[in-house]
């Protein structure tokens, strides 16, 4: 144990001698998924309950097809399927980008986590306090200062301990990066257990160490919520 | 010159017709009482003056200045411009029976959300108005950064009003404002609405207080079944019912 430590824990946690590896990557992969996904998981959200359905059936589509297939398949699918094509290969700046596992990895994850998000972040929405949209209106509010001042900030507020599920799961999600051969925790893992054959140990660790990011997790969005939900909770007198 | 002049409004639910031609007209400093039983289309006539319902026919004019309206294909009167309707909204402040407060603002941030991204107004001149407009209703600095749902009914009806003055608005619209509290609460938020008819605001109130419609009020107006079944100064009307169903109505309240 303690010789595996010695020789492998730079690998776990941030490089492996060439590139970012372990920890660093798994947190790489999950902030810039997570960061991606929020980013458009908000105007799809605002999309998805549209009462227009030539706006909300597209991402109704889009949300649809990435919750119904494994994440597994949509990894595939970036990473080899799509390179497969003729035309893509034949067109420079996609060839670039589709060459190189992480940006698949990303983009499958960043588009999956994204569809599930806007699901949560919809369903919030749906479920912000009709007075609070009719004092907006009374007041005077036109819908963008409705969604930018009421609704998205109460409903943001309202999904994140919904919000925060979803980004344990992607964490755990991130597993499947070394088929794309991205060297995050788990590829570090199995390249040592083929190196020393010390199968429980290897593995071990690894679990280890997603538990401790997922406790930091946790504790972060405990803070967020005690932050943020302050208005939800019970009086303390 | 009147303040604000409803004429003839008309509303339909369907097939159902709620407002059979109602009109209104407020000259500045009254207090004029909307009263009926429920069902009589009281609360639907107020929420259309600022169209948070959408009258089917009907003009408002609000200092002369008239809501631009069109027709849509089902008939229903349609905002013709949008950021005209906004302004006027903003010059008939709303007071809810439900409150209606931003659960995830404030006290404070309540109060200053509407002058700051709807007016315009600088945050320190907001604060400014909320503090001087939570002591007109009678509330400590202390609430300040308490959230709605931490607060009484009472209290938070008293924080929907300093939210509605703090727009300096011409025209305050009060839906019922007692009907959701506690009998020990009614007291407090008439109070204050006591005090601002003092002031010469000029005010609507849809309300079932015959106290409040009988002591503060200078106008009254009783709703039955969409039409204006009876209106007057208070003391004639409620005192001295001339109509059948306002005497049933007020024989049925008063007991």
């Amino acid at each position: 144990m303690n010789e595996i430590l010695q020789q492998y824990w730079q690998a776990y946690l941030w490089s492996d001698g060439y590139h970012l590896s372990g920890v660093a990557m798994t947190l790489w992969l999950l902030v810039a998924s997570i960061g991606i996904g929020f980013v458009l998981a908000v105007p799809l959200a605002v999309a998805r309950v549209s009462p227009n359905p030539l706006i909300r059936g597209p991402v109704w589509f889009y949300t649809y097809v990435f919750r119904g297939t494994p994440l597994y398949i949509q990894l595939l699918v970036f990473y080899t399927g799509i390179y497969s094509i003729e035309s893509v290969r034949a067109q420079p700046l996609l060839d670039a980008f589709f060459r190189e596992g992480i940006n698949c990895t990303l983009l499958a994850f960043a588009l999956n986590t994204c569809a599930y998000t806007v699901e949560i972040f919809a369903g919030a929405i749906r479920a912000t306090p009709y007075g609070e949209i009719e004092a907006a209106r009374a007041y005077g509010m036109s819908s963008f200062t409705l969604y930018r001042r009421v609704i998205l900030p109460s409903a943001l507020r309202r999904a994140l301990p919904y919000y925060s599920n979803e980004v344990i799961l992607m964490l755990h999600s991130t597993t499947l990066a070394f088929t794309a051969t991205v060297p995050d925790i788990l590829k570090v893992a199995r390249d040592v257990n083929s190196a020393t054959y010390a199968s429980f140990e290897a593995f071990g660790i690894a679990g280890a160490l997603y538990a401790v990011i997922v406790f930091a997790l946790v504790w972060l969005f405990r803070r967020g919520e005690q932050r943020w939900l302050a208005f939800l909770k019970p009086q303390a007198h | 010159m009147y303040k604000l002049t409803v004429d003839d409004l008309h509303k339909k639910y369907g097939t159902h017709e709620v407002l059979k031609g109602v009109s209104l007209k407020a000259k500045a400093g009254d207090v004029i009482s909307i009263i009926g039983s429920s069902g009589s289309g009281k609360s639907t006539f107020l929420r259309c003056i600022n169209f948070l319902e959408q009258p089917c026919a009907g003009a408002i004019t609000l200092n002369g200045e008239a809501i631009r309206t069109a027709p849509d294909k089902t008939g229903a009167l349609c905002v013709s411009d949008a950021r005209q309707l906004q302004q006027m909204r903003t010059r008939l402040a709303m007071v809810f029976q439900h409150f209606n407060l931003w659960g995830h603002m404030t006290v404070l941030e309540n109060i200053i959300e509407a002058p700051m991204h709807v007016l315009g107004v600088s945050r320190a001149e907001a604060e400014a108005r909320a503090r001087k407009y939570l002591a007109k209703v009678g509330l400590p600095e202390s609430v300040e950064g308490k959230y709605p749902s931490h607060m009484s009914g009472g209290q938070q009806q008293r924080v929907a009003i300093a939210r509605a003055l703090a727009m300096e608005p011409e025209v305050m619209l009060f839906d019922e404002p007692t009907s959701a509290l506690d009998p020990e609460l009614v007291g407090e938020v008439l109070k204050v609405m006591q005090t601002l008819a003092e002031e010469g605001r000029t005010m609507l109130v849809v309300t079932h207080e015959m106290g409040f419609a009988r002591e503060v009020s200078n106008h009254v107006i009783f709703l039955h079944q969409g039409r204006v079944e009876e209106e007057g100064h208070p003391r004639e009307v409620l005192n001295q019912p001339k109509s059948e169903r306002l005497q049933q109505f007020l024989a049925g309240s008063l007991k």
